[in-house]
């Protein structure tokens, strides 16, 4: 018998609950959880929901942004990064998470999936702290 | 003094420009014996280099759905799960200049012989597709070993792949660093790629190459035993991108891997440890492919695509003599030729102990120069025959006297292809000794003193055969006036010679 992976589950969650509202959503959901149980696969499950989220980011082309900077931002400094980032990606759908780093010194780093765009003060340092290590 | 430094400092940081974009990022997962598993890197290929944030390197072997598979270059013990791992667009590729030559590197192109840092000219990547049949041309070139076992038996050219097979203690490396050593002023690039090898043995070989002088023209990869078993599974690879660089500028270049078997047993541990479905002798399938695109790489261009060549001497170490073992087999398939080195004739004092009669050559041949194929022509089925009939007069029967005849000059060839160690032999000297041997001029010395006849009679012959001398060098072929010349020269030193 074939290894069950947390995608496949996901997947069959995905398309079990497709277009279902209600009591046939929850009644769907409750026989999803009984046949994690049942397979021994509870221990999984956030890796699970994650593949979900993944799967319904895909479907929604939902784009999900890590914005890290040094001081805290204006919300229309946010707004006008997540309107560049939407252009970008030309995603209908924005989710973006704010955090604060000092060590950042400056600058920002914005994380889209594995995609890093880091302008931060700390790494422009860091480059220019092997650029002067380097051998010439 | 701190103006100078502030100064330089400043021009050092005005030189500086940095060049902010994209990056594609991953996390590690988990670290596990040299192994790393990094999520992310969606667009990574197969090959490529990434960086750890603690600025070891790393090769990405295994491409899976969620997961890539990092083989660490380095110590592995400084990286942690979450640590960053960045996509870095390009293949593995090590610093080459000229100023490479003399030193010992390790699998990544950094010195590790104390000689401070090689300054770099370029960057070569360690995996590249092999020439193709248009830019090659056939073997014509000796690779002179200085071994008269193998100049006249089994010769190699230059661009031929020729496989040291045989077990341990048998003389596999002696065989390398004398072919090395007599490279000096051959016009021919060395490089010694040691996989897995004791640090002392590789000491004591550089030194032996750097009293030979043999060191200006010779690199050396080493990949210790005590290292991660990525630098061995990389290290011929680098071994042979420094190669290309020099067949690049249309040199010669000589490759020795030695071995291929702890390569391959360092690639079976690699595969293991990324999950890889083990085959024969739990080796991974693609085994044969792991050698065979490494010595794909040794070829012969031709003039139109800038000459050079490049010469491989794999080795293979045997277990009690079984060469049909899976890598034995796989590396003897690939390669042009090999070879055989056996424990009983090391034993018995034939040293260099080479089996003839399982040793081959397939293409060097018509590399041979014309003199040494004249007289070095039968000596391979003379001693077969010699070898057969020394098995059958065992049982103590009568021989006729052409079978003895036989016998006795079989006992002289082999004690004529006896050679010390680091001792290798001209071309020249070869073919003085090789012919008094074929036409029988040494029939009548006692097996005793066959090394002391030779010994005297390349000297002598050097005096008294000036011409025979002058036309093998010069046309590496000799009239009859050549030929007349060093048979009377012969025939003088015999007269004079104490039997």
């Amino acid at each position: 018998m074939s290894k069950i992976f947390p995608k496949n589950v996901a997947e069959a969650i995905y398309e079990a609950t497709e277009g279902k509202s209600g009591t046939l959503l929850a009644l769907t959901l409750h026989r999803g959880a009984r046949m994690l149980h049942d397979k021994r696969i509870l221990g999984k499950s956030n890796e699970i929901l994650k593949a979900l989220q993944n799967i319904f980011d895909k479907k929604t082309g939902t784009v999900r942004v890590k914005i890290t900077t040094a001081k805290n931002m204006e919300s229309r400094e946010r707004k006008k990064i997540e309107n560049e980032i939407k252009e970008k990606y030309k995603a209908p759908i924005v989710i973006s998470e704010f955090f604060e780093k000092e060590e950042l010194l400056g600058g920002m780093r914005i994380e889209v999936g594995d995609e890093v765009l880091d302008t931060s003060y700390r790494s422009k340092l860091q480059k220019l702290e092997n650029f002067l290590r380097q051998e010439k | 003094m701190s103006n100078y430094i502030v100064e330089s400092l400043r021009k050092e940081i005005e030189a500086f420009k940095i060049e902010i974009k994209t990056e594609k990022v991953g996390r590690v997962l988990e670290v596990f014996d040299g192994i790393a598993k990094v999520s992310g890197l969606s667009d990574i290929k197969s090959s490529e280099m990434v960086t750890f944030s603690n600025g070891e390197i790393g090769v990405a072997l295994n491409l899976e759905e969620d997961t890539v598979g990092v083989i660490i270059l380095g110590d592995f013990s400084k990286i942690k799960e979450g640590d960053e791992v960045k996509a870095t667009g390009k293949i593995l590729e090590i610093p080459v200049s000229d100023s490479i030559l003399g030193r010992v590197v390790n699998a990544i192109g950094v010195s590790i012989d104390g000689k401070g840092t090689i300054k770099a000219g370029k960057t070569y990547p360690i995996e590249r597709v092999a020439p193709g049949v248009v830019t090659r041309q056939g073997v014509s070139e000796p690779v002179v070993t200085g071994i008269k076992v193998i100049d006249a038996i089994i010769p190699i050219g230059r661009g031929q792949r020729e496989l040291i097979i045989g077990d341990r203690q048998t003389g596999k490396t002696a065989i390398a660093i004398d072919a090395i050593l007599n490279q000096k002023g051959q016009n021919m690039i060395c490089v010694y790629v040691s996989i897995g090898q004791k640090d002392s043995k590789l000491r004591k070989l550089q030194a032996r190459l750097e009293q030979g002088g043999s060191m200006n023209y010779t690199v050396i990869v080493s990949a210790g035993a005590s290292e991660a078993a990525a630098m061995s599974y990389i290290a011929p690879y680098s071994g042979v991108a420094i190669a290309e660089y020099f067949m690049d500028q249309g040199k010669d270049v000589l490759i020795i891997y030695d071995d291929l078997s702890k390569h391959a047993v360092a690639y079976r541990e690699i595969s293991l440890l990324l999950r890889r479905p083990p085959g024969r002798e739990a080796y991974p399938g693609d085994v044969f492919y792991l050698h065979s695109r490494l010595l794909e790489r040794a070829c012969r261009r031709n003039a139109k695509y800038g000459g050079g060549s490049i010469t491989a001497f794999p080795i293979i170490e045997t277990q009690a003599g079984d060469i049909s073992a899976y890598i034995p087999t796989n590396v003897i398939s690939i390669t042009d030729g090999q070879i055989f080195l056996e424990t009983d004739l090391f034993y018995k004092g034939i040293r260099p102990a080479i089996n003839v009669g399982s040793s081959v050559s397939r293409v060097g041949s018509s590399a041979q120069i014309k003199a040494m194929k004249k007289v070095a022509g039968t000596l391979k089925l003379d001693l077969a025959q010699f070898r057969e009939l020394e098995a059958f007069s065992q049982f103590g029967s009568d021989l006729d006297d052409s079978t003895k005849r036989q016998l006795e000059r079989g006992k002289r060839a082999v004690e004529v292809l006896k050679q010390l160690q680091y001792a290798p032999v001209k071309t020249e000297h070869q073919i003085v000794t090789l012919y008094a041997l074929t036409k029988g001029f040494m029939d009548d010395i006692s097996v005793a003193k066959i090394k002391e006849f030779e010994a005297e009679l390349v000297d002598y012959s050097e005096r008294n055969a000036k011409i025979f001398y002058k036309e093998i060098k010069e046309s590496k072929m000799w009239t009859e006036k050549g030929e007349e010349q060093l048979k009377k020269a012969i025939e003088d030193f015999k007269s004079n010679f104490v039997k």
